[in-house]
């Protein structure tokens, strides 16, 4: 009796913290989108008259459309990289055997440890020889350096606690290495691979410090595009493209969630019509 | 390969000395060490030897840390920032994750888009926006009665805007991997006679562990190297190294000295790890064990 | 196996990084023009930069904002594609010296009609600017506020915190020894530990900012009611209706140069325009009548608006007001030794 009492009052504190803390983490949003209807030319809140100026000023303006679209493509790319070398790396660490495993846990580590500027000067001389400064693929290298351990930690956390005779039992049945980890490894360890790629995609979406050094007329990605005025000044247009990015992120994140509902209840039909 | 070699295997004591062969697994960290290899630290070779060459050969730059109080200080507030910055985070993000994997997906919706909302909004603008909560005529003070307290230009200003960044990064991997717990566990000793809170200590904390540590990982390496957010939510007395190296690469141009600032970052964040591994298993998250 | 599946993926991942990564222009008839950015320098490139693009049939590009390790680092690569870079002039100075900066050719460039003191062995000046006192206009009367800095640092009879830019060029250390009493005139070189012991009474007043945004919102909100500010911040804010004004009495004069990186295979380019530029006071004043920073040229006085002359250093309303001009051949030799001491100072 009082141990369900007592467990209630553990799960209704716990559910305030959670509450508390989640509005804590989205409190800055509710300064952000506001601030980017204000109709001064300056970070105000609450704004004093409101406008579409802002975000006028960034479609209007080529240099901030076509930074929106590099920084994209060199997110996406990065993710893409930064997953398949990460989740490969953290395979190969957790269950491998191979030399120096010190140093190379040191080295993964590396591009989080070396501070980013740092990073960004060595970067840079190195690639203003190679020419690789203000492209594409110079960005993609960089950023999937950085964002790789993210990938690496996440998903070295869940092979540990992953347990192998799944794989064994799937070996066993005639599974060759291939299904076995695309079918019964991956799944499991698929949220952390999926927090893993969140990870790198935010870590090159925002990354600023490299991406300063390596950037330049012909190709400037968003981060660098906001940072570029904030010396002298910065507007509200960094705030309108804030809430842009938000508003498609819940627009993708209602898409999935009406889809999953869907497929519920298709799920639930078709389950409903085999036991009738 | 047998169900038992493979559960084996990690308590197989190393009997071995010397470099292990490179096994199958193993071949699959090359492409990474590779990669890591050219872009990061070839570069990174030329710029950290700088420290002992730039502006001249010697070991001046490493001297000049100990030419005044006030690195060491920053060193020593680097460090205690990011660990209370850790400390907080999972304070917070633990009950927030555990709380994800018992809600109804309804609410497990809600709870992950509160993660991941930040992630959309730069870090820049972020953190123009919790100067504008947190000053002195800010929303909070503006609701608060009284005169207005200091949140802003001091250590819990300075947290605050950390652990707000953090949080996303310490959630995802500890949701993650309690996700993966299988409860019926607690049920099963619940059902044995174990009262709640010991089962939940026992049974389920152990294996949420290497979540855990991944993310206190994260956070703690991560918030190391912050720069903006220190500098414009933290007083002078909150100075972190990574703006201070960026003031001497950028600013004075001492590159040697910035190289050095870097080189010994490195070495004591390095010694750290290498001590938290002995007291916690970090080691055998990044494969170093065994 | 799985290596080798590894391998194809990452060499698949750098194959799609390849594909997109386009070439970029030779040594075509361009010029990239470096400046702190943000809407500031879309206004200046605008008004006297792509006009002689468009004139000369050279193309503008724009890179931003500036960054000394940047610089540095094209030039010892020997790859320079930074054509004109605005800098601070101790900057200049140190770059001059250590050859990173082209050296002004006068053959080329008429710097006849500039004030010589803002004329460097490599740079020449792009504006001028003050720092002033800048008081809310809510907090303290256009009658009643600090005139000097000597009230400026007088806590007792305008109470309230003070705000100061947190780099040691920021001029903190030049209101300081003026509040002191030392004459303008004996100010250089610097007598840092008086600075510091007049900033020593106002410490715990002292609020430091980073950025010209942090400047205006902490004078326009009140939290520091008083500021040593850029004076374009202070008008800019002025102008979208906060209760801001800057005192004009005592103000610092400063600028920012404009330089030549060495190894800039375009300097031919760099050098016609830097000379069209500072022979022509119309398209100046364009971009001091935006920004309320004073043109490079005082000839180009005669084409700035009435209402902005008002607001900048160079008028004849405000150059008598004025205490110093900041010695930045000072700052040069000593920014190093001093910056390390602010730290100290601010960290105690």
């Amino acid at each position: 009796m009082s141990g369900m009492a007592s467990r209630r009052l553990v799960r209704a504190s716990l559910g305030a913290l959670a509450v508390l803390t989640g509005l804590y983490l989205v409190l800055p949003v509710f300064i952000v989108i506001p601030m980017s209807f204000s109709d001064s030319a300056f970070l105000e809140f609450p704004p004093k008259a409101w406008s579409w100026r802002w975000y006028e000023n960034f479609l209007g303006d080529e240099t901030w459309v076509s930074s929106l679209v590099s920084s994209v493509q060199v997110g996406v790319l990065v993710t893409l990289c930064a997953v398949v070398l990460g989740t490969a790396a953290a395979l190969g660490m957790i269950r491998g055997r191979y030399p120096l495993k010190a140093l190379v846990s040191a080295l993964v580590m590396a591009p989080v440890l070396v501070p980013y500027v740092i990073i960004g000067l060595a970067v840079y001389a190195v690639f203003l020889d190679l020419g690789l400064t203000e492209t594409l693929l110079g960005f993609v290298l960089v950023h999937t350096a950085l964002a790789v351990p993210y990938v690496v930690i996440t998903v070295s956390s869940a092979l540990m606690s992953f347990d192998r005779r799944l794989e064994n039992a799937a070996m066993s049945l005639g599974a060759g290495p291939i299904v076995t980890f695309a079918r019964v490894t991956l799944p499991v360890i698929l949220p952390s691979v999926l927090s893993g790629a969140v990870f790198a995609f935010v870590t090159s979406f925002d990354e600023v410090v490299t991406s300063v050094f390596l950037s330049g007329p012909d190709f400037t990605t968003l981060p660098v595009q906001m940072w570029s005025g904030v010396r002298v000044r910065i507007d509200p247009t960094v705030a309108a493209v804030s809430s842009m990015l938000l508003l498609v992120t819940l627009a993708l994140f209602a898409v999935a969630g009406l889809a999953r509902l869907a497929r519920r209840v298709r799920a639930g039909g078709a389950k409903e019509r085999r036991s009738s | 390969m047998t169900a038992e070699a493979a559960t084996a295997e990690p308590a197989a004591p190393a009997v071995r000395r010397g470099l292990p062969r490179l096994d199958r697994w193993g071949l699959l960290v090359l492409p990474l060490v590779g990669f890591l290899l050219a872009v990061l630290v070839w570069p990174l070779t030329a710029v950290l030897l700088r420290s002992f060459t730039d502006p001249e050969p010697g070991v001046e730059n490493y001297l000049a840390f100990f030419h005044s109080p006030v690195y060491l200080d920053v060193l020593v507030n680097t460090f205690v920032t990011a660990g209370l910055v850790t400390l907080v985070t999972l304070l917070l993000g633990f009950p927030y994750s555990y709380l994800m994997t018992l809600a109804s997906p309804f609410w497990r919706g809600v709870l992950m888009l509160a993660v991941l909302v930040p992630f959309w909004t730069s870090l820049l603008v972020r953190t123009f926006a919790w100067v504008l909560i947190l000053r002195d005529t800010g929303v909070v003070n503006e609701l608060l009665p009284g005169p207005p307290v200091p949140l802003l230009r001091n250590l819990p200003g300075v947290l605050i805007g950390m652990v707000q960044v953090m949080l996303p990064f310490a959630v995802l991997p500890m949701y993650a991997a309690m996700r993966g717990i299988d409860r019926r566990l607690l049920q099963a000793a619940e059902g044995l006679g174990a009262r709640p809170a010991f089962a939940f200590w026992r049974i389920y904390a152990p294996l949420a562990v290497p979540g855990v540590a991944a993310s206190a990982l994260l956070v703690f390496v991560s918030s190391l190297g912050f720069y903006v957010t220190p500098a414009l939510l933290g007083g002078p007395k909150n100075i972190m190294i990574g703006e201070l190296i960026v003031q001497q690469l950028s600013g004075v141009l001492r590159w040697g000295f910035a190289s050095a600032l870097a080189v010994i970052l490195l070495v004591v964040t390095g010694g750290l790890l290498m001590l938290m591994s002995r007291l916690v298993d970090l080691r055998r998250l990044l494969g170093g064990a065994r | 196996m799985w290596a080798g599946r590894g391998r194809a993926a990452v060499s698949a991942c750098a194959l799609i990084a390849l594909a997109g990564c386009g070439g970029s222009g030779g040594d075509a008839k361009e010029l990239t023009v470096v400046m702190w950015g943000g809407d500031d320098q879309q206004k200046a490139v605008s008004a006297y930069v792509e006009p002689w693009g468009k004139e000369q049939g050279v193309k503008i590009k724009q890179d931003s904002p500036t960054d000394y390790a940047k610089f540095r680092a094209q030039v010892e690569a020997k790859k320079v594609s930074w054509g004109v870079v605005e800098v601070e002039p101790n900057f200049a100075v140190t770059a001059c010296k250590s050859g990173w900066a082209l050296k002004i050719d006068k053959a080329k460039i008429d710097t006849s009609k500039l004030d010589q003191k803002l004329v460097g062995d490599c740079a020449v000046p792009t504006l001028q600017y003050a720092f002033t006192i800048g008081y809310n206009t809510t907090v303290f009367s256009a009658q009643n506020h600090p005139k000097t800095w000597a009230e400026f640092f007088d806590t007792k009879r305008f109470p309230g915190k003070r705000g100061f830019w947190k780099y040691a060029t920021g001029a903190m250390f030049e209101a300081a020894l003026l509040a002191d009493g030392v004459p303008a005139d004996k100010l250089y070189p610097l007598d840092i530990d008086r600075a510091f012991r007049k900033l020593d009474t106002i410490k715990k007043d002292i609020v430091f900012y980073e950025t010209g945004e942090q400047q205006q919102q902490l004078v326009s909100s009140g939290e520091t009611p008083l500021i040593q500010a850029w004076n374009g911040r202070i008008f800019a804010a002025a102008k979208e209706g906060k209760p801001v004004a800057n005192e004009w009495n005592q103000h610092l004069l400063s600028y920012d140069q404009l330089v030549i990186p060495a190894g800039y295979k375009r300097a031919d380019l760099a050098q016609q325009w830097l000379n069209w530029f500072l022979n022509n006071p119309k398209a100046q004043a364009i971009y001091t009548n935006h920004s309320a920073y004073a043109p490079a040229s005082d000839a180009a006085l005669d084409y700035v608006n009435p209402d902005v002359r008002k607001e900048i250093p160079t008028s004849p309303e405000n150059a008598p007001k004025r205490a110093a001009i900041i010695d930045y051949s000072y700052w040069a030799d000593n920014y190093d030794k001093v910056s390390e001491r602010l730290n100290e100072w601010m960290a105690q």
